[in-house]
């Protein structure tokens, strides 16, 4: 009788502490998430756009085939296996049964297909992959087949980045889709949260949904388990950066992105709010005109530019505090495979002497050189201050044109407008996917060195000798100079300390999977 | 008198047109690509020439301006590039919220304004003139930002009273609290514009002191409140309505920077906002409209004079 009892006691506590632990452990649900954005989001449609603001937002509604864990290295999310054959020439992926659109139709083969090929179309990446792509094939139900023309090494990074990537629409939504965005009602995807309503000028809504097909491995990075632990979530825009920060600490917003680089410190040790910085590097960036004006072919005469600036000054004055950026010249980041020193005791030179004999060797007479830079962007204004001075001081004649910034991409678009223009770039998982890789951009970089070493790049399949490849095309950069990187600088956010679950820094951009209220 | 405001409301047809005329022009006239600012820093040329010919920016100016112009005779504004809705039910969502601002601070410019100004103007040069006269310079100095943002940290941060920012609707959801959002930016605007209309009834009132009917009224044994509004006040009502009535206008749709502190729906956000995303059809509506606002204030505005002073007669 006793070791009944004794047993069921035990068999009580056990069960009572599991009780327990299970209330403690399990994440409560409900309540609104308000978000303060800085802007309206053009858009939500994740295939034509490359917003950061609209991936922020998309990423909740939309998935795509792959993602990236914390090391950003790409993982399945709609993907459940993967089968490369033919040396890299054939990869056969296999889609995860019982998926539901928020529409309640199931994910199949048809909806991949349709997505991958408008998004090959009219994409804002999908040319890069489809232009290595022969064919893309439904071969099942459940299953997708890309056939590659020679083996192309970063195509799972590709179907991985979701800001301008192929998330997948229902078929009937993509297949009707052509060059302009998809409308509110089309936005339907497979996320963690539905689309509910655009109010312009007030509010985007999301409410959670609750036939999420969850993945079973632990949440690392955008990886894993995604759970919609918020009945909704609004992402409101806040244009007035002091407002998105009393907004915060008065408890009217939860979350707000992108605050001043004066504020942190102060903010830093407040304990109304919670300050996270974002790891995702933005870099500013110099383009110069391969096409044509003074700079056209003059490598010498980049070059002397190259060395005329010291980027410590420029990103002191341009961001602030010293957590948020760092004099880095590598373009991709230290916590990557990618990172390379190639070429970098070129960079952030600060040496005027060697600009003027490189400048003379380069046969310069001090010709004008048009600088574009744009107000909308104040880091943008701020930075080509400090380094139209140095420019100038080195014996440069810099004619410095500030303009709005759809002045400014407009004008770039016609090589005899300019010689130079700035403007930032964000984080990428490959290289592959940077602007001065691309032909097309203002700025056309397309020597024949590069032209020979990018191929090389997309070809090669060995991840070792994949960056061999880059610390060459790194150090082209430095010796041709189609571009100039100011260094690293890192957007942070705040939120208040009622918010559970958000990591001390987020990789791209913040995500509310897996966030409540304590 | 009806004669006049048929008269008036005609002119107002060729004034609109070459409004809508200049507008347009200017418009097409500055650099800069609607397509490209959708579609981001990373599209290429044949992607953003693509989505130009899908919204018809490829087409010539005159035939681009013929389409708006002859939608626009039949109600029909066009569809906003950036919030691919119908113009006009942009406009009329933003309306809600300029609308409310405009009235509470009108309401609060005129109760704090002209009772300060008559008292400043009735005892002129004494002390309660000059701290008058010395808080409005300061108000009508002081940046909306700065004053808005201050407000917010003591209102909203520090005593947790009135919310930060934002404006739900009213009409929607028919919750009149709502109001609460507004409490702030109206405060904000009517400070400079009451410190206006104070210095403005102030100087009016002190010319028309010095007019000989003025001397008269006095001289018959009137009592000096009698003289102060029936005579003074009133005869120096007419440079004060014209400057509220265009306040007003100007409370409608040029309020940018107190809507963008205090993150509201309003008309003049989505002015300056459609200018930096090139979204030509929302700037060509709303143009039109606050054109079209200010020629009907100004109607009333002319036709209150008549009222305000009998011997002024529209025939």
């Amino acid at each position: 009788m006793n070791k009944w009892i004794r047993t069921v006691t035990v068999l009580g506590i056990c069960f009572l502490l599991l009780a327990a632990a299970g209330t403690a452990f399990a994440a409560e649900k409900g309540g609104m998430l308000r978000v303060a954005v800085i802007d309206e989001p053009p858009t939500l449609d994740q295939h034509v756009v490359t917003s950061d603001l609209t991936t922020m937002i998309a990423q909740h509604i939309f998935e795509g085939l792959y993602t990236f864990d914390s090391k950003y290295s790409p993982v399945p999310l709609l993907v459940k296996s993967e089968e490369i054959k033919d040396g890299g020439k054939i990869a056969v992926l296999g889609l995860r049964e019982g998926v539901k659109f928020h529409n309640g139709k199931e994910l199949d083969a048809e909806d991949v297909l349709a997505s991958m090929e408008r998004w090959g179309k009219f994409g804002a990446r999908g040319p890069v992959l489809f232009s290595n792509l022969e064919k893309v094939e439904a071969t099942g139900k459940y299953e997708v087949t890309l056939t590659f023309k020679a083996p192309f090494a970063p195509w799972k990074n590709l179907l991985a980045f979701m800001n301008g990537g192929p998330v997948i629409y229902p078929k009937d939504v993509a297949s009707s889709a052509e060059k302009t965005p998809i409308t509110p009602d089309q936005y339907i995807g497979t996320g963690p949260y539905k689309f509910a309503e655009r109010n312009p000028g007030r509010y985007i809504k999301l409410v959670r949904n609750e036939e999420y097909a969850q993945r079973t491995e632990d949440a690392d990075g955008y990886a894993g388990k995604r759970e919609a632990l918020f009945d909704e979530i609004r992402f409101i825009p806040v244009p007035d950066v002091g407002t998105r920060v009393n907004g915060v600490k008065a408890g009217d917003y939860d979350y707000a992105e992108q605050i001043l680089g004066d504020l942190f410190d102060s903010l830093k040790d407040d304990p109304s709010v919670v300050t996270t910085v974002n790891q995702g590097a933005n870099q500013g960036m110099m383009f110069f005109n391969s096409r044509n004006g003074v700079l056209k072919d003059n490598f010498k005469l980049r070059q002397a530019l190259q060395a005329s600036v010291n980027m410590e000054p420029v990103l002191q004055s341009a961001i602030g505090p010293a957590e948020l950026w760092k004099a880095s010249g590598s373009f991709m980041p230290e916590t990557t495979l990618w990172y390379s020193k190639a070429g970098l005791d070129r960079f952030s030179a600060g040496n005027p002497e060697l600009a003027k004999k490189l400048a003379k060797e380069a046969g310069y007479n001090g010709e004008k050189i048009t600088f574009m830079a744009s107000t909308s962007y104040k880091f943008h204004y701020d930075s080509t201050l400090v380094i139209v001075k140095q420019l100038q001081e080195a014996g440069f004649n810099i004619d410095h044109q500030i303009y709005d910034w759809a002045t400014l991409i407009s004008k770039r678009g016609d090589p005899t407008q300019w010689d130079i223009f700035f403007t930032h770039h964000g984080f990428v998982p490959d290289p592959i996917l940077y602007t001065f890789m691309s032909e097309s951009y203002p700025g056309w970089w397309t020597t024949d060195t590069k032209k020979a070493l990018a191929a090389e790049f997309a070809g090669t399949l060995d991840e070792t000798k994949r960056k061999e490849v880059w610390d060459k095309i790194q150090a082209l950069v430095y010796e041709e100079v189609p571009v100039m990187k100011t260094g690293d600088h890192f957007t942070y956010d705040i939120y208040s300390p009622r918010l559970q679950g958000l990591s001390a820094s987020s990789l791209i951009w913040p995500k509310f999977w897996g966030v409540r209220f304590k | 008198m009806l004669s006049y405001i048929i008269r008036r409301i005609g002119s107002m047809i060729p004034s609109l047109l070459l409004a809508s005329v200049i507008v347009f022009s200017f418009i097409h006239l500055i650099p800069g690509d609607p397509a490209q600012i959708m579609l981001g820093d990373q599209a290429t040329p044949e992607q953003v020439q693509g989505l130009r010919e899908a919204m018809g920016l490829d087409r010539p100016l005159y035939v681009q301006y013929g389409r708006w112009l002859s939608g626009v005779v039949r109600g029909d504004f066009g569809n906003s590039i950036f919030f691919h809705q119908p113009v006009l039910d942009v406009i009329l969502d933003r309306a809600e919220t300029s609308i409310f601002i405009a009235v509470f601070s009108m309401l609060l410019i005129i109760l704090v304004g002209v009772p300060i100004g008559i008292l400043s103007a009735v005892r002129y040069n004494s002390w309660p003139d000059q701290l008058f006269s010395g808080l409005s310079m300061f108000f009508a100095s002081v940046p909306t930002f700065w004053l808005g943002l201050n407000l917010m940290l003591l209102f909203s941060v520090i005593f947790r009273w009135l919310p930060t920012s934002g404006f739900p609707s009213i009409l929607e959801s028919g919750d009149w609290s709502n109001i609460r959002y507004l409490v702030l930016p109206c405060i904000t605007l009517a400070a400079p514009n009451s410190a206006l209309i104070i210095r403005l009834t102030r100087s009016s009132m002190l010319d028309v002191a010095k007019a000989d009917y003025v001397k008269t009224a006095r001289a018959k044994g009137l009592s000096e409140g009698a003289v102060n509004i029936r005579h003074i006040f009133r005869n120096s009502l007419i440079s004060v309505v014209s400057a509220l009535g265009f306040t007003f206008v100007a409370l409608m749709a040029g309020t940018v920077v107190t809507e963008t502190v205090f993150s509201l729906p309003g008309i003049g956000r989505l002015v300056v906002e459609s200018v930096l995303r090139r979204d030509y059809p929302t700037i060509q509506g709303i143009i039109l409209i606050i054109a079209f606002l200010y020629m009907v204030i100004n109607l009333l505005v002319d036709l209150s004079f008549a009222i305000l002073d009998p011997r002024i007669r529209y025939s």
